[in-house]
């Protein structure tokens, strides 16, 4: 299995090659045998990755440690699950693994269309293979092969880093993946509209659905990274503006940006050259954030000289792409003028445009802080970084206003908004989130930034329950159904409308989940068993900890994880206004193969808030792992966290969304572009705005 | 024609704004990024550096670590020049992947200030396993 997988590698790069140029003579030429044999390289790839990606798991469940990247990441000892997982541990597996799902669905992308397109398909599959070499390139040529040799087999492997053996860890990092991956689709199909000379709008009616798989996987794939973090990394928090997180950020922000303006192109004929300038620049990133989770590049503290080759690999291909599209747009620049022109500020079109200036604007933002300490080393010879102060300040004053167009933009009408419509769209909406705003202030929240965030939060809110409310009660009237009934047709007829007040209304909920963050409570403390702290929650009411000192197993023999060389329990009996809690527990953990132990948080989870404990010390770990009772002294850190349990609700109901805007393609239901969008036009809005 | 001139208007508007923010936030908040050989050159050069914060990246010199009295103590050297080291206290919580096993290489990046009796006092540790991760061939062959 694993010779085999190795030599799958090594065929997979000159058949995807091979693809490559069939595809394009096969669009320049209109030949239709060379665009078969193109095709079928695409799923000759796909067989080959998933061979290559089967040695690998094989190597891991066969405790092959002969091989470096099995022997760096697993052990004996490991579980099986997590074996599994290794292909996407480390670097190395994880370059294939990418690789893999870009196959899956270069595979799926050729066989939908395979009686369909015809125009766009010979340069989709040339673009698709191009991008398969690549990283057939990096995995055979970069020194990152996962099939490397030690040329000795060590006795054990190194074991997996314990905050990986998560379950949040080992599903985060696909869901990524499969967003980045699938986004390859819309670019290949954008660069095939720009080489073939059809500039309307039908790229974006094929590949829309791609669009929003690709971001509702990364929506997904950040959500399930945050929570991660919030459990694992034990700190409290769920966002660093880490050079990683921030990595998957940035793609998210742009595809946000582009599934924006593409729909003025749907139905106003305006953007056409944003919206390619979009989609370049999201496939761009996508391939950027992988190189720069994966290449170590600003991570590091010093350049380690074996991952040059990888980042000058990374680096041309970015630079091939960016210089290739840039000349594309310009090639067909006159072939790419808007139908129409924006009427008025106080328009849909104005709403979203401003929409994505601010999305990039942010997008800006988090490249410029990532990138800040390569970029004043390169100008001034000086590494200067910012952290999370910079990201807080520059992004929280455009996020909120971001917020508060997810309320104006799906309601204002097209064109130019009388001033009736605005009247009746935001009168209320805007009264609620007023009130929202004054009430807090009167019961004394002072935080300005957390007021203006719960304001327009309610205020958004209230435009999407008003929206839900009017269209339902249309319908219930109209087809004389009862309003259950009412609310799910109306939700099936326009999936993606309603799917997209869903999404927003998950938004709503998670910043304000963030905004509760200005509230948090932390406090250290030391304690013997019997002693307690007492900790006030900013709503008011007190938690009384009462220390009741630590347990331990340190046998392998109580515990089905194998790994483990001993845990340590501390207990701690919880009080609300005097009211019992459950009990709380926080650990450390000795793993088998890792002698640094890792700490495992206690989090009581509410609707309002979480209490979340860290056992941040104990004074004399050794003895108290024999259970000395004198060695009980332990310092905890306490921390309330108000509405953190809203950004998790708010990331399912954005899943949600997605899901609902999803749905037709999934159940293979056929998709009736123009159908849709003049449905959408005419469609009356339910203000009785002049639509048109 | 004169509508979409005010409107580019206010697009220009908007990405002043944003540059605005982006300016005034990396020169409020920005932060020298220095290896140990670069922080006691600077220091050497400019005693002042001793009061500003300062974001200090090295390796964790091997078996360094001791527990003092409610800190963390351990050294970083410069992989580059190895015989600049800088002493480090902490009273924070130190990350659960620190360590200072001889065939572990773990980078450490430090907020925080360079006191003048030589001591980094820092505020917050991150730790980055060198080569994210992976071990090295001596260390395997170690184990």
């Amino acid at each position: 299995m694993n010779v085999l997988g190795e030599l799958a590698l090594w065929i997979a790069l000159p058949v995807a090659l091979l693809g490559t140029v069939l595809g394009f003579v096969a669009g320049r030429h209109q030949r239709g045998d060379l665009q078969l044999g193109a095709e079928r390289s695409v799923y000759a790839v796909f067989g080959l990755t998933i061979l290559a990606s089967a040695g690998i798991i094989s190597n891991f469940l066969n405790d092959r440690f002969e091989y470096l990247y099995t022997a760096s990441y697993s052990n004996r000892e490991l579980d099986v699950f997590y074996k599994v997982a290794g292909l996407w541990s480390g670097q190395r597996g994880s370059l294939l693994f990418w690789l893999l799902f870009l196959m899956l669905f270069s595979s799926i992308c050729v066989w939908t269309n395979r009686n369909k397109n015809r125009e766009f398909m010979p340069y989709v599959v040339g673009i698709l293979g191009a991008v398969a070499s690549f990283f057939l390139t990096i995995l055979l040529f970069a020194d990152v092969n996962p099939y490397e040799k030690l040329g000795f087999t060590p006795a054990n492997g190194q074991g997996l880093n314990p905050q990986l053996q998560s379950y949040w860890m080992t599903i985060h990092p696909p869901m990524l993946y499969m967003g980045f991956t699938s986004f390859t689709v819309p670019f290949a199909f954008a660069i095939a509209a720009l080489v073939s000379g059809r500039l309307d709008s039908r790229w974006i009616e094929v590949t829309r659905r791609w669009i929003l798989l690709s971001w509702f996987f990364l929506a997904i794939g950040i959500v399930l990274g945050m929570r991660w973090a919030y459990e694992e990394l034990g700190w409290g928090g769920y966002w660093f503006w880490d050079p990683v997180e921030n990595a998957s950020l940035l793609p998210w922000l742009s595809a946000t940006a582009f599934l924006h303006s593409i729909q003025i192109q749907e139905s106003r004929g305006m953007l056409r050259v944003w919206n390619m300038f979009l989609v370049i620049l999201t496939f761009t990133l996508t391939i950027f954030a992988t190189f720069l989770t994966r290449s170590g590049l600003i991570e590091s503290v010093h350049s380690f000289a074996q991952e040059l080759k990888i980042a000058y690999i990374f680096l041309s291909f970015l630079f091939v792409i960016v210089a290739s599209g840039a000349v594309l747009i310009l090639w067909r620049l006159p072939e790419l003028k808007s139908d129409n022109q924006i009427e008025s500020f106080l328009s849909r079109e104005a709403a979203f445009l401003f929409n994505n200036l601010m999305l990039l604007g942010v997008l800006f933002a988090v490249l410029w802080g990532t990138l800040f300490p390569l970029i004043s080393e390169g100008l001034t010879g000086e590494k200067i970084s910012v952290g999370p102060p910079f990201f807080n300040r520059v992004n929280i004053p455009i996020g909120l206003i971001l917020l508060a167009l997810t309320g104006v933009g799906p309601v204002i009408a097209w064109r130019r908004a009388s001033k009736q419509n605005i009247k009746k769209s935001f009168t209320v909406p805007v009264g609620v989130g007023l009130a929202v705003a004054g009430g807090l202030f009167a019961i004394g929240v002072r935080h300005g930034y957390a007021l203006a965030t719960f304001g327009i939060s309610s205020f958004v809110m209230a435009v999407i329950v008003i929206e839900f409310f009017k269209g339902t009660r249309a319908r219930a009237r109209i087809e004389n159904e009862n309003w259950a009934i009412a609310f799910a047709h109306l939700i099936a007829r326009n999936r993606r409308r309603w799917g997209g007040y869903v999404v927003h209304a998950g938004v709503v909920v998670m910043f304000s989940g963030i905004a509760g963050s200005s509230f948090n409570v932390n406090i250290r403390q030391t304690l013997e068993p019997g002693e307690s702290a007492v900790i006030p929650s900013p709503l008011g009411h007190e938690y009384k900890l009462t220390y009741e000192g630590m347990s331990t197993t340190s046998a392998t023999a109580s515990n089905s994880n194998n790994n483990f060389a001993f845990q340590l329990v501390a207990l701690l009996r919880v009080e609300n206004d005097g009211k019992q809690l459950p009990t709380l527990t926080t650990e450390k953990r000795g793993y088998i193969a890792q002698d640094q132990p890792t700490t495992e948080v206690g989090i009581r989870s509410s609707f309002l808030e979480d209490l979340y404990v860290i056992l941040s010390d104990v004074a004399d770990l050794r003895s108290a792992i024999m259970n000395e009772p004198d060695a009980q002294t332990a310092t905890f850190t306490f921390m309330v966290n108000p509405l953190v349990g809203w950004i998790w609700y708010g990331g399912m109901t954005v899943a949600l969304g997605g899901l609902i805007g999803l749905w037709p393609s999934v159940s293979g239901a056929p998709v009736r572009a123009p159908v849709l969008s003049s449905a959408r036009t005419r469609e009356p809005v339910p203000v009785g705005a002049a639509g048109d | 024609m004169a509508k979409n001139g005010r409107f580019l208007v206010s697009l220009v508007g908007v990405a002043a704004v944003v540059t605005y923010l982006i300016w005034t936030g990396v020169s409020q908040t920005m932060q020298y990024y220095m290896t140990p050989s670069e922080l006691v050159a600077k220091t050497i050069v400019d005693p002042s550096f001793h009061r500003v914060g300062v974001k200090v990246g090295g390796r964790i010199v091997s078996g360094s670590y001791l527990k003092g009295d409610g800190f963390h103590g351990f050294t970083v050297e410069d992989p580059e020049q190895l015989n600049v080291t800088v002493p480090v206290e902490y009273r924070g919580d130190l990350p659960d992947t620190f360590n200072d096993r001889p065939e572990m290489i773990v980078d450490a990046v430090m907020e925080g200030r360079f006191r003048t009796d030589g001591v980094f006092e820092a505020t917050t540790v991150l730790t980055k396993c060198g080569s994210r991760y992976e071990a090295s061939p001596e260390a395997l062959k170690a184990g």
